[in-house]
């Protein structure tokens, strides 16, 4: 096993940096999986009612938005789905990319010390961020289930299969812009905090908790490659079909494109990091 | 395998003072890098300063380097850049095999885990799988001896015992280099004990180790060779008994002029300790000697008015900070009254048995009482006690052997 240092070679190594990247991966899957459990027991040992705020988040949330739908503060066009399940299977989409973002790009500074200290792959940092955020939506989809029994909604096997399928995407764009602005925390502490202002923004602007129909020609709704994302997995579940394949295939490439760039920048940029965290 | 473990050829790596300078320029040489255009790494910028420079050595299996050198002249930049934490900005390090590194211990830990569940954490960042880990968990709790410890979380930890387990952590992990900043300084003196007595058992396996210390004594015990860095450069590369004299001389010549002007004042001068020398067994002068061999001290002193009682003191303050003294009024000895004149006092010392180290020698007269003092050389004198040779240690013992 021999390594050489030389400058820039990261940079300088080129198309050749691709094997090296999904080697170190695979090599390392097994500290992506130990800091995934570091991360989950230590995140929850100190609170009281542990791991129940994974649940309860969308659950408050749920009830904060049936509450403004009802009183008639937020006015939005019926829904085809009861309104409840409709905005919980948006929000439990959309948490994986605001929770997995926010904790993504925290990853590396919270890590502080190591980094700095020890060398190892810092990029399982971030995928063992994500894998949380998969953890995390893997338990919420055990209370829709309970949500779709209460409400006695049937969902089809197709539709279940086609949800798993088209929730994808979102997962592999989380964990782009987290290798990507988790650098730039990195450098910039307030980074999170100017994030965490624009996913909240995001929300509003993607259809989480009001349906698309309402405002379908919408500038910014159409702009937002978060629409499909989140709206495809949707309608799969709760109507059994995608009804905007086209939409949903052209924000799935970009998905993959935003990871592949920056997953490759962040393999250049590890070691200019490790110098300034 | 080879047994060239690491080769560091011309390493350099340069950091800019100013923070929003060093963000500029990181972000700026990834930028152009990624369009191929790569910065012209041996020009330094505004701001920026080489941190290692031009530093060049190559390590085998089985052997040990020590660094030294003042604080900022960039130890622990090697080290990191050995580890490969950081690239060099010139030059090439190559590096054969799997390096375990200890540059800070408890990096990895998570305060709010126990003992049990960070050492397997611990493990994984040092690349051991979890079945390794499982085989070696109990040797690591016996190293670390931590106790009941082990499954309180790390946060309860006293700052040795971080210690205990980061170390025990890493010389379990096999590396074929170890690299240990300045750390076992943390511990408590049986660990210390403990973890020489552990290098120096995996180095006879076959590892090589870099130990970065301000401990003389670690250096001259522990490694062969050791690397002398100032200012980033390479001052000394070599035996490390020469090392580490090279870096006392440099650091007692920058502050021998405080020293000489810490001259107590309330001297009644009736005789003045015109000068001191060093002479080895056979009447060269001298000022190195190797430990036990004898040595005479020849003092000349001019005496103005009587002296009563006189009292003869020799003090030699090493670098290790301990006095070793000889003292005729503590050796209850008593000599006639030194009239006016000049007159050459003599001690002989037949078997000089200080440490290996480096020392100032100060001199002293006084008259009846050791407190009535008549005349000191503060400090003035420097004198080097060398390895004896073919002997292990920092003295060599006169022993009588019966064998029954």
């Amino acid at each position: 096993m021999q390594k050489i240092y030389e400058p820039f070679q990261y940079l300088k190594a080129g198309i050749r940096i691709w094997p090296l990247m999904v080697r170190d991966i695979i090599d390392h899957r097994e500290l992506i999986s130990r800091l995934f459990w570091r991360n989950l027991i230590s995140r929850y040992k100190q609170s009281l009612f542990g791991q129940v705020w994974i649940v309860l988040m969308p659950l408050l949330m749920v009830g904060t938005f049936a509450f403004l739908k009802k009183t008639g503060v937020f006015q939005f066009g019926a829904t085809s789905v009861p309104y409840p399940l409709f905005a919980l299977t948006g929000l439990i989409i959309w948490q994986v990319f605001s929770t997995g973002l926010i904790t993504g790009c925290s990853s590396l500074v919270s890590a502080g010390d190591m980094i700095s200290k020890i060398n190892f792959p810092r990029e399982s940092l971030v995928f063992a961020s994500l894998a949380q955020a998969v953890l995390e939506f893997i338990i919420k989809l055990v209370l829709l289930a309970i949500f779709l029994v209460i409400f006695n909604y049937p969902v089809t096997l197709l539709g279940i299969i086609l949800f798993l399928i088209t929730v994808i995407p979102i997962f592999i764009l989380t964990l782009g812009l987290s290798l990507f602005f988790s650098l730039v925390t990195g450098i910039f502490r307030d980074t999170v905090n100017i994030l965490s202002v624009l996913v909240t923004l995001g929300m509003f602007l993607s259809p989480v908790v009001y349906p698309l129909k309402i405002s379908n020609n919408n500038f910014w709704l159409q702009l937002n490659l978060l629409t499909p994302l989140i709206d495809a997995p949707r309608d799969a579940l709760l109507l059994g079909k995608v009804t905007n394949w086209s939409m949903w295939g052209v924000a799935s490439i970009f998905s993959i494109l935003v990871f592949l760039v920056a997953w490759r920048v962040f393999y250049i940029a590890e070691t200019k990091i490790a110098e300034r965290i | 395998m080879s047994d060239l473990l690491i080769q560091c050829e011309n390493a350099g790596k340069k950091f800019a003072k100013s923070l929003n300078r060093s963000m500029l320029y990181g972000f700026t040489d990834i930028v152009r890098g990624s369009f191929g255009m790569f910065p012209d790494s041996d020009r330094l910028r505004k701001d920026e300063f080489w941190a290692v420079q031009d530093v060049s050595f190559s390590i085998n299996r089985g052997e040990t380097l020590g660094l030294i050198g003042p604080n900022g002249s960039g130890k622990t930049t090697l080290l990191k850049m050995l580890n490969g934490i950081f690239l060099p900005d010139r030059g090439r390090i190559t590096v054969n095999g799997k390096v375990g590194a200890l540059i800070q211990v408890g990096a990895g830990f998570h305060p709010m885990l126990s003992g049990r569940e960070n050492i397997y954490i611990n493990g994984a960042i040092l690349g051991m799988s979890k079945k390794e880990i499982d085989r070696k968990f109990d040797a690591i709790v016996n190293f670390a001896d931590i106790g009941d410890f082990l499954d309180a979380p790390v946060r309860h930890y006293s700052s040795g015992m971080y210690v205990r387990l980061g170390f025990a952590i890493a010389v379990h992990c096999e590396p074929d280099v170890l690299l240990v900043d300045e750390i076992l300084a943390v511990g408590d003196r049986d660990f210390s004990i403990k973890c020489y007595q552990k290098m120096h058992q995996i180095r006879q396996s076959g590892v090589a180790i870099i130990l970065v210390s301000h401990s003389e004594y670690v250096i001259r015990e522990y490694t062969e060779q050791c690397l002398y860095l100032d200012a980033g450069k390479s001052k000394f590369l070599g035996n490390s008994d020469e090392g580490i004299s090279s870096y006392i001389k440099d650091v007692v010549s920058k502050k021998n002029p405080a020293i000489n002007s810490e001259k107590p004042n309330a001297l009644s001068k009736k005789a003045v300790i015109k000068s001191l020398h060093f002479e080895d067994g056979t009447n060269n002068v001298v000022d190195y000697l190797e430990t036990g061999n004898a040595l005479n001290l020849i003092m000349e002193l001019e005496v103005k008015e009587k002296v009563l009682k006189p009292i003869y003191s020799i003090n030699f303050y090493g670098d290790n900070g301990f006095l070793y003294c000889a003292n005729s009024f503590y050796d209850g000895l008593e000599f006639n009254e030194l009239l006016p004149g000049k007159h050459i006092v003599k001690v002989a010392i037949p078997q000089l048995h200080l440490p290996v180290d480096q020392y100032v020698c100060s001199t002293m007269v006084a008259e009846e009482s050791p407190v009535n003092v008549v005349d000191c050389e503060y400090q003035s004198y420097r004198f080097t006690v060398g390895r004896a040779k073919n002997a292990r240690g920092s003295v060599k013992l006169p022993a009588q052997w019966n064998i029954n």
